[in-house]
């Protein structure tokens, strides 16, 4: 009805509000920082022990994979599928109803626009990071391959929570989503411990799941291994999420509309 | 029930239409549909109004809804249409609203017999509460209405049934002859919404960083945008505060821009919710006279709600009031003291002490050596019998005859039983 300008100027309306709160940014930064430094050091120091190597993974690419993984995570809103959900229970949801653009659609630009530049902050110093510790990156086309996936990370992350957090529209409260949702991109997603390092049958059930595309993608391409798949894989997973949030989201909306806030 | 709309809709030639939905039960139905084609000569809607006047062919464009009763359509409304040069602008334009200044004819908002039945609870215990039940009003375009009642009156609900949010269990309603719940998002770009607890704006940016954000998703263009923003600038005198961040505003400064966020796409209705809560009394007063002034200058439909008398007596010339989901008073705010309360107030002046001879139906509220305050029952004794008592038996030095406060009409109103 309105064209698609929305998207441009939510994403960009909240890129802006990141922008003026600098303090918030230099914070995540700080804590970015100091949560990448201590499981780079652990997981250096678990190499170290086994002979130069874990599942594949050296020193620096392990430390790069480190820095991406933490880098898509500290970049989300924090508690997002808990916000949210307060949002849709409390019925704060229905003032955005009244607006003639999909309040899903204008929620998920706002949210990759606050992502963004935090994302590029956090890039961009672990990149650095790294790079002082360890050294350069292993497989420069590798890593720019991660670029790309680094947004795509981020974008499946988002949609997948905000289909998490549509539980709310029947639930009304979701945070208990956002506790078990937050495990599994931790252990399953590959942001804790590379995918390869977890036992055979866990492994097997991370590869089918979307949580490997939220964080180990990335961080699997920045650490040297150039498999583009990653990225088909990744595209294939956001866009079964985003029309898994968006039937969510229809279905809760109608909901709303007739059993009310 | 199709060939009956099949019918209906051919006599209009050159049309192709679509039927997209049907609601309703047993014979009692509402279809919504689709119509697009090269329509020559007079088109007119359901109610006979021309649509587009003085044009020869029409290359039209709309949704229409027709409410159909035992095979009969007994109401239908045409809400979209679009000429050549304004279809290439796009589907918005199809619903476009007057030019700012041109005045705005016909109905706002027409609601019969609604009702929204919850139901709460589990299946055994399962407790249906009617929030809105058998209401009907009209309201019409340009008015300024007073939406009120106590609380858990059905207001809210009601108004979220009227910007679409929600469902009626039955009853028919349209806004702008939009039929809300069948069609929020093309309804949502010619109402404003204003919740006084709910901010349309972003705090960490200028209200003209919101704004931006606000005309892309109300499909304005850079220069539309900002030629309105201009406008309204002027309109409410806030030019200056549009660029500075909105934390650092004060309540009643963030409200002038909120109502401009709230008018940005020039909308023909405003629905606005306790829009004073949390203001100071100048802030308050200031808000007031806007409304009024965005009423009279741009002939925008106001529908208010508040809880503040004030907000009613200096913004609204009629009120409807709400009890238990039904209408119990819909009349002009002037009217509502003079025919609802029996009761008058006398407040005399006097030149020297003097006690108030005993008068059937009159008693004294405040007495001082110099004044006294009376209420009168004009069921009992007349006005004129008094005023002749107090003038004859007192050193009047100066009188006068007061209705009483709209909070104690209010209080009667809301102490009536359903009509």
């Amino acid at each position: 009805m309105t064209g698609n300008r929305w998207a441009g100027e939510a994403a960009r309306t909240a890129a802006l509000r990141v922008l003026a709160e600098r303090g918030g940014l230099a914070v995540t930064l700080v804590f970015y920082v100091l949560v990448t430094v201590v499981l780079a050091s652990l997981w250096r120091a678990a190499v170290g022990a086994n002979g130069g190597s874990v599942a594949g993974y050296s020193v620096v690419a392990i430390t790069w994979y480190v820095a991406m993984t933490e880098a898509t995570t500290v970049s989300i809103r924090q508690r997002l599928i808990s916000d949210v959900g307060r949002d849709i229970g409390s019925g704060a949801i229905a003032v955005e109803l009244l607006r003639p653009a999909p309040v899903l659609g204008v929620r998920l630009a706002g949210e990759l626009g606050h992502v963004l530049p935090r994302l590029a902050a956090c890039v961009v110093t672990g990149g650095v990071l790294s790079t002082m510790v360890s050294g350069p990156p292993p497989e420069p086309a590798a890593l720019a391959l991660a670029l790309p996936s680094l947004v795509l990370a981020v974008a499946c992350n988002l949609a997948a929570q905000y289909a998490f957090a549509g539980a709310a529209f029947w639930l009304r409260d979701a945070g208990s989503a956002w506790f078990l949702y937050q495990k599994l991109v931790f252990i399953l997603g590959g942001m804790l411990i590379p995918l390869e390092a977890l036992p055979d049958w866990m492994h097997r059930v991370a590869s089918v799941l979307p949580f490997r595309a939220m964080s180990y993608s990335p961080a699997r391409l920045a650490s040297g291994h150039f498999e583009p798949v990653l990225l088909v894989e990744q595209a294939g997973w956001l866009v079964l999420l985003l029309a898994g949030a968006a039937a969510i989201f229809r279905a809760g909306e109608r909901r709303l509309q007739v059993v009310g806030g | 029930m199709r060939s009956r709309l099949e019918t209906w809709i051919t006599a209009v030639p050159n049309l192709k239409w679509n039927l997209d939905e049907l609601f309703g039960e047993g014979d009692r139905l509402c279809a919504q549909f689709t119509f697009t084609g090269t329509h020559r000569g007079p088109l007119r809607d359901g109610r006979g109004n021309e649509l587009a006047p003085g044009r020869k062919a029409l290359r039209i464009r709309g949704v229409g809804v027709y409410v159909v009763d035992a095979g009969k359509i007994i109401d239908s409304s045409i809400y979209s249409t679009s000429a050549p040069s304004e279809a290439r602008r796009g589907r918005r334009n199809s619903c476009a609203s007057p030019t700012p200044g041109q005045p705005r004819y016909g109905m706002a908002i027409e609601v019969r017999h609604l009702t929204k039945v919850f139901e709460t609870g589990r299946r055994r215990s399962l407790r249906r509460v009617e929030a809105v039940d058998d209401l009907s009003l009209t309201v019409e375009a340009g008015e300024r209405v007073a939406y009120i009642g106590p609380n858990g009156a059905g207001k809210s609900t009601s108004i979220k049934i009227l910007t679409g949010i929600l469902h009626p269990t039955r009853g028919e309603a349209t806004v702008l002859g939009v039929v809300p719940w069948l069609d929020r998002r093309r309804l949502a770009a010619r109402i404003g919404t204003l919740f006084g607890q709910r901010s349309l704006l972003w705090f960490e940016l200028t209200p003209r960083q919101s704004y931006r954000m606000l005309a892309a998703i109300y499909g304005l263009d850079r220069a539309q945008e900002q030629a309105r923003v201009g406008d309204l600038a002027e309109l409410l005198e806030a030019g200056d505060l549009f660029d500075l961040p909105v934390r650092n505003l004060s309540l009643g400064q963030r409200m002038r821009c909120e109502l401009a966020a709230c008018m940005l796409h020039e909308p023909e209705v405003l629905f606005l919710d306790e829009p004073t809560i949390g203001l100071d009394l100048l802030a308050k007063q200031r808000f007031r006279e806007l409304l009024v002034r965005l009423n009279t200058e741009r002939r925008t439909t106001i529908f208010l709600t508040s809880h503040d008398v004030a907000d009613i007596e200096h913004v609204a010339e009629r009120a409807i009031v709400i009890n238990h989901g039904a209408v119990i008073y819909d009349d002009d705010v002037t009217a509502m003291r003079r025919t609802l309360l029996s009761t008058k107030l006398v407040e005399v002046g006097l030149s020297e002490p003097a006690e108030l001879p005993t008068i059937a139906g009159v008693s004294l509220l405040e007495h001082s050596a110099t004044a006294m305050k009376l209420s009168v029952d004009t069921t009992t004794t007349s006005i004129r019998c008094v005023l002749d008592t107090v003038l004859d038996g007192l050193p009047v030095v100066d009188i006068s005859v007061l209705d009483p406060p709209l909070e104690q009409v209010i209080a009667a109103i809301y102490a009536r039983p359903r009509r």
